[in-house]
């Protein structure tokens, strides 16, 4: 049986027991290529779900809808391992519990997907901890690392080219299941840190806040990047942030649903090279 | 609308030599909302608050702004005049042109254009500020004193003859500290344990102070006024409630060749022990590394010997929580390990020997019974030499400072010396003699002019050992000559060092210290007693090295302050607090693990029928201490601080 063919008999099951009262998952999209969100209730629909190679998108944003989850009834949602990460993010960050998700998950090859063995965020510890050591990948690290080797000035005239571009539709906020915030800090206009048009300064404010709340949070899912009507290399940004956390706390973002703030949390034994 | 009145201060010439002061007051005349602006040549001084405060009446002002030196000076004092002119004194901004300004620059053209910046940034800012009402928390009056020697003591007795409790903690099994240990004390050479224990003894009787020795601190919680504290009592193995201090126990011990810290291992001691004979609370302890019992499960001579059963090897260490308003730091020092001069022998011939430990030989109640004798064979020596500074004001190899005390505890040794071994030589090398102190200098010319020490101006490169001799060779500068002497006994004058722990201790009760480890003050003129965080206090050489009149003079201005803090019920503080809007907050708890004062609380937004709705961050404006991390972790800004809005930071930012 295809994993695809497994997922909707499970996800039949599960809305007919009454397990969950909702599985997120994929259905198709407008061409054959393409997979969008599908939000099955009953178990007769579950045949419209789709999973292949096809489906990038996170899904794990959904689950933060307002209202989706007071009801305490639990919800499944097919996830890969970017994920698995982004919920025990959101479930460490007290936005929803774990235990309420019942996670269907897959891994995403170049041309097909496989079965993540579990059901509760807790179930993949060795998966998570084998992604830590991964190497990420080649194509991207090699952008990463041109940038390094770029002088500042360089690097400056690089973003801002790029930045140029934005235009402030905020589909990176929209699509990102990190931002879950009630109200953005882009619309606090008392006062207006970040200036709504776009231009460069305005630009840079935007790209670099956005750096900034998703250090030790973003999970690489690449939602950002594939939503960006103009192409801005946005998870770059995020993979630099990464690196930086990651070489400087040993902190790989959604390990676990109790895993501490990185940038919130301090110890007492904290190097405190940063002080003069 | 806003009706600003701004108040340029000359500071005499501090100011006005730098700043074109009639260019910055025509400046602020036209700067939108300014009502009314003044220049003075001393807004501090009485009429000039004067002038502030009859502005404020007449022009119904809604904010002012003193431009003049930094607020650390005198802020309090325009805001207690716009209280008085009845204007809410957080509506007074301090625009700081001196510190920030005039004292750093030499450009005076350039210097007024800043000023005019600095000064039109802090208006923007005032229009938007907001009245506010300070803080009223309560005060536990109890004071906790962390360390049982000279200064702790004395802090303790201080607090407690006024009246208030306190409670006095001490690691080691017996108050006294060094104290204890040394022999007489410079300048008076009166025997140091016969004015110490009276004072231990009184701090043990006391009904105000509560003693717990062989304790230590595990954690600080809290604030000013209202610390918890988190005490481990470790086990003693001994009950003290039944324990009589007979010393059968101590007696009957079959461990008897532990090296004695108090002896600074001249001495040895048994396994179950009071530290010294006069020792408060004179109840032992067993030291549980060198028992037999608990090394091998066989023994316990000791609880046979007990005649009323207070042996308890199954005794556990406890820990109790105290709340205390104010906390007393006098830990003391260590000195330092001398190890890195490996020219002078120390640790390789048995004849080279510490000041503490001279102290140890010199006192009545130490190994020797106060005959001074060589450690190696227990002669009386001939020839001594003392090397100062040996570790102090030596950046290579020791430590930077002036270790303060030893100029004259070598001058003492020199004199106990003369005075115990007649015929006995006492050399001192030395780089300077510092004697600042009421009867100090006195006392250094007394050891050389009377008990006759031969002091020579240099420094030692090298001890070995000859024929039965220490060869001491050096150089009298000032014969301009090298010297070789053979002595019997070389002492070194070692640095005073922080307590090993220091630094990690700094981080337990959350206050600062620097490179070495002593404990740094708020101010080192005005503040040297308290330190960054208000309701602690420093006593002692836990904050730089001290004799015993400055450790116990700092006690009782430690006291002072302590007392002072009690003299209330209520403490007002400024109410420079987190605020948080619920309505945007989306319950991420980044405050929350972020708050170092755990101010941050959860809080359930309810609907009419009482269902959940969210869960939101609350602030305890009793807890808050307005540092302000919260507010920069916030991704949704909804956390905002009282009296540094971000609007109003914004303002001031965008004035410039």
């Amino acid at each position: 049986m295809s994993i695809q063919e497994q997922y909707r008999k499970k996800a039949a099951e599960l809305l007919s027991s009454g397990e969950v009262k909702l599985v997120i998952g994929y259905g198709a999209g407008t061409t054959p290529d393409r997979r969008r969100p599908l939000f099955v209730r009953s178990a007769d629909e579950t045949s419209k779900l789709h999973l292949d190679a096809a489906c990038e998108a996170n899904l794990s944003g959904y689950l933060v809808t307002e209202g989706l989850l007071a009801d305490r009834k639990k919800v499944g949602i097919f996830l890969g391992p970017e994920g698995i990460r982004s919920v025990n993010i959101l479930a460490s960050e007290s936005q929803l519990d774990p235990d309420q998700i019942v996670i269907m998950g897959f891994n995403r090859e170049a041309e097909s997907v496989s079965a993540l063995e579990g059901s509760n965020v807790r179930d993949f510890p060795a998966m998570l901890a084998a992604l830590k050591e991964q190497a990420p990948g080649a194509g991207e690290q090699a952008l990463v690392e041109r940038i390094e080797n770029m002088t500042p000035e360089e690097r400056f005239t690089f973003w801002q080219a790029e930045f140029e571009k934005c235009i402030k539709c905020y589909a990176c906020r929209q699509v990102c299941p990190m931002c879950y915030c009630r109200r953005c800090i882009v619309d606090n206009n008392q006062p207006q840190w970040v200036q709504t048009s776009s231009h460069t300064l305005g630009n840079f404010e935007w790209n670099l806040v956005r750096a900034f709340h998703l250090s030790g949070r973003c999970v690489e899912c690449g939602g950002c990047d594939r939503a960006c009507p103009v192409n801005i290399p946005l998870r770059l940004i995020n993979r630099r942030m990464a690196m930086e956390v990651l070489d400087a706390y040993d902190h790989f973002s959604g390990m676990s649903p109790d895993q501490e703030t990185v940038l919130a949390s301090f110890k007492k034994d904290d190097p405190e090279t940063f002080i003069l | 609308m806003a009706k600003i009145g701004v108040f340029i201060c000359h500071c005499g010439e501090n100011i006005a030599a730098r700043i074109d002061c009639a260019r910055l007051l025509s400046a602020m005349d036209d700067h939108p909302g300014v009502s009314v602006s003044l220049d003075y040549k001393y807004f501090c001084s009485d009429p000039g608050q004067e002038n502030v405060k009859k502005a404020i009446r007449e022009n119904n002002l809604t904010g002012i702004v003193v431009a003049a030196c930094s607020p650390r000076m005198h802020e309090a004092t325009f805001r207690k005049a716009c209280a008085e002119a009845g204007l809410n004194p957080y509506l007074c901004e301090i625009a700081n042109i001196r510190e920030q300004c005039s004292w750093v620059h030499s450009d005076r053209e350039k210097a007024t254009e800043k000023a005019i910046d600095i000064t039109r940034s802090l208006i923007e800012k005032v229009k938007r500020n907001n009245e506010l009402q300070p803080i009223e928390v309560p005060v536990t009056r109890k004071a906790l004193v962390i360390g049982g020697g000279i200064a702790g003591i004395q802090a303790a007795l201080d607090i407690a003859n006024a009246g208030q409790e306190v409670v006095l903690v001490e690691r080691e099994p017996s108050l006294g500290g060094h104290m204890a240990q040394l022999s007489e004390t410079f300048p008076t050479l009166d025997c140091s344990q016969c004015i110490m224990t009276p004072r231990m003894v009184e701090a043990a009787q006391h009904p105000k102070i509560e003693l717990l020795t062989y304790s230590e601190i595990e954690q600080v919680d809290g604030f000013i006024g209202n610390f918890t504290v988190k005490i481990r009592k470790k086990a003693r193995y001994v009950d003290m409630k039944t324990c009589t201090g007979c010393g059968d126990c101590i007696q009957k011990c079959p461990q008897k060749k532990i090296s004695d810290e108090f002896d600074c291992n001249l001495g040895k001691r048994p396994a179950i022990y009071t530290p010294f004979a006069q020792a408060v609370p004179n109840i032992p302890v067993i030291d549980k590394e060198n028992c037999t019992y608990f090394k091998n499960g066989k023994c316990r001579v000791c609880a046979k010997a007990c005649p009323i059963d207070c042996i308890n090897f199954e005794m556990q260490d406890e820990f109790v929580d105290i709340e205390v308003g104010a906390i007393v730091v006098a830990t003391g020092f260590q000195i330092q390990n001398t190890a890195m001069y490996g020219e002078y022998g120390y640790g390789k011939y048995p004849d080279v020997i510490t000041g503490l430990q001279f102290e140890r030989l010199a006192s009545a109640s130490g190994p020797t019974a106060g005959k001074i004798m060589r450690p190696s064979d227990g002669k009386e020596p001939e020839t001594v030499v003392f090397i100062q500074c040996a570790g102090s004001r030596d950046p290579s190899k020791g430590v930077k400072y002036c270790s303060k005390i030893c100029c004259m505890y070598t001058s003492k040794h020199a004199m106990l010396y003369a005075h115990k071994v007649h015929g006995g030589k006492a050399h001192v090398f030395y780089m300077d003699i510092r004697a600042a102190g009421k009867g100090y200098d006195e006392f250094t010319r007394r050891a050389i002019e009377e008990d006759e020490a031969s002091y020579l101006r240099g420094r030692v490169s090298k001890v070995w050992q000859e024929n039965g001799k220490l060869m001491v060779r050096g150089v009298d500068t000032l014969l301009g000559k090298p010297v070789e002497i053979a002595a019997d006994m070389v002492v070194l004058a070692t640095a005073i060092t922080p307590q090993p722990d220091a630094k990690e201790f700094a981080k337990v009760i959350g206050i600062g210290c620097d490179e070495y480890g002593f404990y740094n003050e708020a101010h080192l003129k005005l503040r040297p007693v308290e330190t960054a965080t208000a309701g602690i206090y420093l006593a002692g050489a836990c904050q730089s090295p001290k004799d015993i009149p400055d450790s116990v003079a700092q006690a009782s201005a430690c006291a002072s302050k302590v007392i002072g803090l009690f003299s209330r019920d209520r403490l007002e503080r400024e109410p420079v607090i987190a605020m948080n809007n619920e309505a945007t907050c989306s319950g991420c708890w980044g405050c929350f693990v972020a708050c170092p004062y755990g101010a941050i609380e959860k809080k359930d937004i309810l609907n009419r029928s009482g269902e959940l709705i969210k869960r939101v961050a609350f602030v305890n404006p009793g807890l808050c201490q307005g540092c302000g991390t919260c507010v920069t972790f916030c991704r949704s800004n909804s956390i905002d601080l009282a009296g540094f809005t971000e609007k109003q930071i914004f303002a001031e930012v965008m004035g410039l």
